[in-house]
């Protein structure tokens, strides 16, 4: 790899690539669906749009903005947010298997969302509640973990307030109804990107974007996280903030994200380490590969999970088969894993 | 700037207490070794005084301001810290990148490096000579590679306190001669060092204080050649030692030497080292540069009082300095002159001493 960059950052033929990819994937997967529209009628329809011209074809506009459009710019968002939390995580723990779903924000946000479901909230009200649950068994766990016994004690805190609302999230679905509110609840919990609207998204968007925002602006200091943690608080860092602000913009991504489109597992694990091989370890390469690669990774996945066959195929199902043996096999050619 | 600690004491929760007492202070231009057997504090000690552990009771000042009181970006601008170099799971950064995360105290926090914090960098390499390691893998270094490395890293924000943690352990002669030569070095340009070292010789050789930790008599703080004592070294570490002198054509050398476990009877603590007495020596100096003569002369300027006699010989074809001085005064005395003359550089200095019935060879009998 050629870094042009003494900082470590980029060379610009991977920026290129990087920022290529989503951008490619979007118009490729605009096209494709249950509806077929080759990319020429696509570039029209976004065109006509952007242009302020009437639509040409108001059935293929209705297809791209009503139903494809939210659902893209969903999985763009959550691919890149999952990808950079996960990255996050695993720096801030040291720790290869840390996902972002470490601290117990997925089972909190799934506990919330469960139990909004139960409640008969509409989806808006499943969004709101999963989102404040999810940040709250965070919160948890860092007050119950934090102290002296360093950050291991956080991620095993972690562990421990992930189990208990999962416990939580199998009481509430033993007292749901078994005919409306537990298939509800149990597909809920599968992680689908299907729900996908304007309205859910402007509730949902922000906090994804301003965390992935902060921890791009951090990506140099995010160095010291991997760092013994005298020589990261030796370098004059305030340490605690440092670590503070990933879990906080972590923890709202995730929160954001499994709020909208339920438990999207592997991402978070997947892109990171893929990127990791490819890029190093520094995060300067490592923070904006992983929200490029993860966005694209995400929409490309999302449109097989939609359109390979007639009935949807939960993502996460598609996302382990297709990452795990890809993930392996870069694994096996290059150098390993590396922090 | 000072570094210095009060009253030092600290225990874990609900621990017997692990330091107490601790006094001592480092000022520009000195370097303070701590000594002490495994397991005596050492570590604990560096940790509490940069704050990362807090003290039970006393306090570390920075120039006489508690640290606790002086904003962390504030501290850290001024002192530095180098641990030891473990190559465990280091991440993959090039050296460059390493050293520039020293920098950290002078980024804002949601920047990155400029041109003025790579250009501070290369000076720092430079200066420590690993310029060529610069985009080589932190987890592809040599021990005393990384070592160096994580020096510079201390370096880069400019300090004027540098606390090292045992920086030649693990390292061979050549990189623990090269770590030393970099820490005399910084000391001669007036940054207050403070390291912490397993070798009696290297505190007698390079440090003008020291702090011996683990001794009976609890923790004792001064001049380097009245701490380290061979009564004191079999008080704190249970060792008998020899403090002897090598000789080479320039310059005489303290070195210690471990003979034997001690046996049952310890020295009793306290008491004099037996160098109070007055006792004649010649000195003789011979400085290659010129600065080192003038400084040197500076030094003999300041004993004026127990000076008997003193001769320059300048030998301007060889440009070479010589002088010739004999001092009456304890012997102590005499050995702490001895050692800032041989702190200068460019400079060869031996001293020798009238003859001396009270000293008898230490020698182990069991």
């Amino acid at each position: 790899m050629k870094q042009t960059d003494s900082l470590g950052g980029l060379s610009w033929r991977d920026r290129a690539v990087l920022i290529a990819l989503p951008v490619l994937a979007v118009f490729v997967t605009l096209a494709i669906g249950r509806m077929g529209l080759s990319p020429l009628e696509v570039l029209k329809t976004v065109g006509n749009r952007i242009s302020g011209h009437a639509a040409a074809d108001p059935r293929a506009d209705a297809v791209v903005f009503s139903i494809r459009m939210p659902r893209i710019l969903l999985a763009l968002l959550v691919g890149a947010g999952l990808s950079v939390a996960g990255c996050a995580f695993q720096s801030l723990f040291s720790n290869p298997l840390a996902t972002p779903d470490t601290l117990g924000v997925a089972s909190g946000a799934s506990f919330g969302a469960a139990l909004a479901l139960l409640l008969g909230f509409n989806l808006i009200g499943v969004q709101v509640l999963a989102f404040a649950c999810g940040v709250a068994a965070v919160f948890l766990a860092w007050l119950s973990g934090s102290g002296r016994g360093g950050i291991n004690t956080i991620i095993l805190a972690g562990i421990m307030i992930g189990s208990l609302f999962s416990a939580l999230v199998s009481l509430v679905k033993f007292t749901a109804d078994t005919e409306s509110q537990l298939p509800a609840i149990t597909y809920w919990l599968m992680g689908s990107l299907n729900s996908a609207g304007y309205s859910s998204l402007a509730l949902g968007a922000p906090p994804i974007l301003a965390g992935i925002l902060i921890l791009y602006l951090l990506r140099w200091r995010m160095n010291l996280l991997p760092l013994p943690e005298d020589d990261a608080r030796a370098t004059g860092t305030n340490l605690r903030l440092l670590r503070a602000l990933t879990v906080i913009c972590a923890t709202g991504i995730t929160a954001s994200c499994v709020s909208m489109c339920g438990q999207v597992g592997w991402v978070g694990l997947l892109v990171p380490h893929i990127c990791r091989m490819k890029f190093g370890s520094n995060h300067m390469a490592l923070v904006p590969a992983s929200i490029f690669a993860g966005s694209a990774f995400m929409v490309i996945v999302d449109t097989v999970a939609r359109s390979a066959t007639s009935a949807e195929i939960p993502v996460s199902i598609l996302t382990a088969l297709v990452g795990a043996p890809f993930f392996i096999v870069l694994m096996r050619r290059t150098e390993g894993w590396q922090l | 700037m000072t570094l210095s600690v009060e009253n030092g004491c600290f225990s874990y929760r609900r621990g017997r207490p692990i330091l107490r007492n601790i006094h001592f202070s480092v000022g520009p231009g000195d370097i303070a070794a701590i000594l002490g057997p495994n397991g005596a504090g050492k570590t604990t000690l560096l940790r509490c005084a940069m704050g990362f552990l807090p003290w039970s009771r006393g306090r570390s000042c920075l120039d006489g301001t508690d640290i606790r009181s002086i904003p962390h970006r504030r501290l850290w601008q001024n002192i530095a810290y180098v641990p030891q170099a473990k190559n465990t799971a280091l991440p993959s950064y090039t050296v460059e990148q390493m050293i520039l995360l020293g920098r950290s105290s002078r980024i804002a926090l949601l920047a990155k490096p400029g041109g003025k914090d790579l250009e501070k960098a290369g000076e720092v390499m430079e200066k420590l000579g690993i310029t060529r390691l610069k985009d080589k893998k932190c987890s592809e270094l040599s021990g005393g590679e990384l070592q160096m490395t994580l020096i510079a890293r201390a370096l880069v924000s400019q300090p004027k306190v540098l606390i090292l943690d045992e920086p030649e352990s693990n390292l061979d002669f050549k990189n623990q001669l090269l770590v030393l030569e970099a820490m005399s070095a910084l000391a001669a340009e007036g940054m207050s060092c403070v390291f912490n070292t397993h070798y009696p010789a290297h505190a007698l050789q390079r440090a003008n204080k020291a702090l011996l930790l683990g001794s009976r008599g609890g923790p004792v703080f001064g001049e380097t050649h009245s701490i380290v004592t061979e009564k004191n070294i079999e008080l704190a570490f249970g060792v008998r030692a020899v403090i002897g002198e090598l000789e080479t054509p320039e310059r005489v050398l303290p070195d210690v030497v471990p003979l034997c476990l001690s046996g049952g009877e310890a020295p009793e603590p306290g008491g004099g080292t037996g160098r109070e007495g007055p006792r004649l020596a010649a000195v003789t100096i011979l400085a290659g540069e010129k600065s080192a003569a003038e400084e040197a002369g500076k030094i003999l300027r300041g004993c004026r009082d127990f000076t008997v006699g003193r001769m320059d010989l300048p030998c301007p074809g060889r440009r070479v300095t010589a002088e010739s001085v004999v001092l009456d005064a304890p012997e102590n005395t005499i050995r702490e002159l001895l050692y800032r003359l041989n702190r200068l550089p460019g400079i060869s200095v031996k001293a020798v001493f009238q003859p001396n019935e009270k000293r008898t060879e230490n020698s182990c009998k069991e």
